[in-house]
């Protein structure tokens, strides 16, 4: 640089505008890579996030939990202890047909004013306004009164007794009333909760961004700044994280994390997801009316092995109806062990004993490696006698009315993401007229599922669980498989808790 | 110069021909089934690369099965996809051409737009559009690609039809009495085969890398069915760790469209009447 500068020509000019722009763009970034660059903000690229600021217009997991950083629910599921722990709610009641909220006192919203039980009544109002675009409505179906006798309690009135209503309340987030009644058709603009972080500014498909509510009624959160950018792309993600943009990523390649593991400032954060994958028949088509046919599929698919191959050991094989973790789940379960010999016998017990055509239906890029999975099963099912055709549809087509939820699709393979409770699975698939997923109807199960579902005793509800499951091992309605890992990337010196349910919850991480 | 010419034409034709074979004789020519799974070898090197199984040329893929046989096996897709959405596409797009250029008023303006409503929308756009309505399938993706390619056909010919029906040899025809689709067929229609020749053979190149981009982003057959594009695609999340699950399908692509490109510039230079008649 000591060197005399000539007059400038315009190569020389070139040169140096060059250079200069190109220190412009890369520095910023030479900057960037290195931990977490602010002790106050953490940036958090997920594949998934809120795609508008209607605070009920989605019922996915990874978004529950970002509005989670800014509203409430009443109640939510501990993990550790397996059961449910009051946030908003102090306690609460389970009398026949009426469950009875008591509401914390003294709980302030971002605006000042006072939780009460008419916020909770407004905000499950909105919930169930389907025609206002809420999707969360389904979940207070059987709730025929939301009644508020005083400002701290909330009664809710259900059709029949309802003993897993709490269930239904988790992730029903509370707003309030004071400030949609103060913005009006603004409200949306203006999200206001009781949570540990206060909204400060949305852009779809950009960020999400939160400040620390530095009032809260709870304990105080380390981190000031939490921005969650959606970024749907796995390289896009990797990349950023690599270079130091992003402090967190989730769903990373299961074939990235050997790599990651060895990278001086990641780390790799996993655990047992609750999305459970599995072959469902839809027993109104042949030949899956047929409970041998069914059978014989179980016994020609080989869990343990997609496992290991496809998804580089990174995934849990599920022993019984559903995986260890679910309530309901009985450690006396096995899975149907990989026999070819004699699925191809019980074929030829149900009448295919020169094997069977079947159609194999998936959506792909739906679910990690889902390509990959379904050409393994069908390679495995070929073994056991079946000859099966791949079909892959667009997930409009594949999940509505056009297909699973019309019952048009004979076998598929699907995902049933956050899955805590057997309930929720067998409800929805196995119970007569519930959905048409699966069409199977079976009077003795229908009993069990009716039984369990007014009974609050968690043991008890298990037992009858564990019967329904012992009852749906035998019919075969479907091929449990396994549940895969969430794998998320870390920047070193973030210290965060992993939680099965896809949520990323800021307010217990710190940056050291 | 004559010599280079037919050089061209040479080259994309031993090309065009070695892909031909493949596609007849893939059962004779794959070392193994295409379909066989073998986990227990997935991902393996090339064989010249150090890999471990030294019958597997080019390696296996992700489900242990051999990339060489996948891409033999994979030219018979291009192979079909690409010969026959050119022949319908001429089809569809030479008759409406022809009628439209030969009849001209309500005809041409009425075939007009319907070619400019197709050439409005980006071509690989329209053809994804046509996949996700119809669905998977090798017949799907024929007309799907077809659907979009014909209009060029129409185009091209529509030109060469307006100006061969003021040429005298039509007027004498009519003179002495033919039928307007007499005349189209014997003596405007063969006139202008040069050019279809030409269109065709570049639609080709254009319908193969169509097909691999479509079955690339899993629009395409069905996955039991091993194309170029899904090779590319399933290879795609190994590129650190596998990259000749990529490089060969790409390669083939490659190679196939250069030797149909190589033959359509080819025969352009040889209808060309001006470098003819250097």
């Amino acid at each position: 640089m000591a060197k005399k500068i000539p007059a400038s020509s315009r190569r020389d000019f070139l040169r140096r505008a060059a250079a200069l722009s190109v220190g412009a763009v890369v520095g910023p970034y030479i900057a960037r890579d290195a931990f977490a660059a602010s002790r106050d903000r953490i940036t958090i690229y997920h594949s998934s996030v809120a795609d508008s600021l209607h605070p009920y217009k989605h019922s996915s997991s990874p978004i529950y939990g970002q509005w989670q950083h800014i509203m409430e629910p009443l109640v939510e599921y501990d993990y550790k202890r397996k059961d449910y722990v009051g946030i908003l709610a102090e306690s609460w009641e389970f009398q026949g047909k009426r469950w009875v909220m008591h509401l914390k006192k003294g709980i302030k919203f971002h605006n000042g004013a006072p939780l009460t039980s008419k916020d909770v009544a407004f905000s499950i109002e909105r919930m169930r306004d389907e025609k206002g675009g809420s999707l969360q409505a389904s979940n207070f179906k059987d709730v025929t009164e939301v009644q508020t006798p005083d400002d701290h309690t909330v009664i809710f009135v259900t059709k029949q007794p309802l003993a897993v209503f709490l269930d239904r309340l988790e992730n029903r987030f509370i707003i309030s009333k004071l400030a949609a009644d103060k913005h009006g058709d603004q409200m949306d603009q203006n999200p206001i909760g009781t949570g540990p972080y206060k909204y400060v500014s949305y852009q779809r498909g950009g960020n999400f961004v939160f400040t620390r509510n530095d009032d809260y009624w709870g304990g105080k959160a380390n981190i000031k700044e939490i921005v969650f950018k959606k970024v749907t792309e796995d390289a896009a993600r990797l990349a950023a994280l690599e270079s130091g943009q992003a402090d967190l990523i989730n769903n990373i390649p299961v074939h990235e994390v050997a790599r990651l593991q060895r990278h001086p400032r990641v780390k790799i954060e996993k655990i047992e997801g609750l999305r459970m994958f599995f072959l469902a028949f839809n027993v109104a088509h042949k030949p899956f009316d047929n409970k041998l046919v069914r059978q014989a599929v179980n016994y020609s698919v080989d869990a343990p092995a997609i496992i290991k191959n496809i998804f580089d050991g990174i995934g849990y094989a599920i022993n019984g109806p559903v995986g260890a973790n679910v309530l309901g789940a009985d450690p006396k379960f096995k899975r149907y062990p990989y026999d070819p010999k004699k699925a191809k016998e019980l074929l030829a017990q149900a009448g295919y004993p020169n094997g069977c055509d079947i159609q194999l239906y998936y959506s792909a890029g739906r679910y990690p490696k889902d390509t990959e999975v379904c050409q393994v099963v069908a390679a495995q099912m070929v073994k056991g006698g079946f000859r099966v055709e791949l079909i892959s549809q667009e997930w409009a087509i594949f999940w509505e009315t056009s297909g699973v939820n019309g019952g048009k699709l004979p076998f598929y393979y699907i995902g049933r993401g956050s899955l805590t409770d057997a309930d929720t699975l067998y409800d929805q698939y196995f119970r007569t007229g519930t959905t048409k997923r699966s069409n199977y109807s079976n009077p003795e199960l229908d009993k069990l599922i009716e039984e369990q579902q007014k009974t609050p005793d968690f043991k008890k509800r298990t037992a009858i669980l564990q019967q329904a499951g012992k009852i749906i091992m035998d019919e075969a309605p479907f091929v449990p498989l396994y549940n895969l890992a969430d794998i998320y990337g870390v920047t070193k010196n973030v210290s965060w808790k992993v939680r099965p349910d896809e949520k990323v919850l800021a307010w217990d991480m710190k940056i050291t | 110069m004559v010599r280079f010419r037919h050089l061209k034409v040479f080259m994309g034709g031993c090309i065009l021909a070695t892909l031909f074979i493949c596609g007849v004789a893939a059962p004779l020519l794959a070392p193994f089934n295409p379909q066989e799974q073998r986990l227990e070898t997935r991902l393996q090197a090339p064989a010249w690369m150090g890999g471990q199984s030294a019958a597997n040329w080019l390696g296996t893929d992700n489900l242990g099965r051999d990339i060489l046989s996948r891409i033999i096996y994979g030219s018979r897709i291009s192979l079909l996809v690409g010969v026959t959405t050119v022949i319908l596409a001429g089809l569809v797009g030479c008759f409406l051409g022809a009628i439209a250029g030969y009849f001209g008023n309500g005809t041409d303006e009425a075939v007009s737009k319907v070619t400019e409503i197709f050439l409005a929308f980006p071509f690989l756009l329209l053809a994804i559009a046509l996949m996700a309505f119809l669905g998977q399938g090798v017949i799907n993706i024929i007309l799907a690609l077809m659907m979009s390619r014909w209009v060029q056909y129409c185009r091209v010919v529509r030109g060469e039809v307006l100006s061969l029906k003021q040429r005298d040899f039509v007027t004498a025809a009519k003179a002495l009495g033919g039928k307007d689709f007499y005349i189209l067929l014997k003596h405007v229609v063969p006139n202008t085969l040069a050019s279809i020749t030409v269109v065709a053979t570049f639609a080709m190149a254009i319908v193969i890398i169509s097909e691999a981009s479509l079955s690339f982003l899993g629009l395409g057959v069905p996955a039991s069915i091993p194309t170029w594009g899904s090779m590319l695609n399933e290879g795609r999340s190994y590129m650190n760790r596998a990259p000749w699950l990529t490089i060969f399908p790409g390669l083939a692509i490659f190679i196939t469209v250069f030797g149909i490109n190589l033959l359509g510039d080819g025969l352009r230079d040889m209808f060309d009447p001006k470098l003819r008649r250097q």
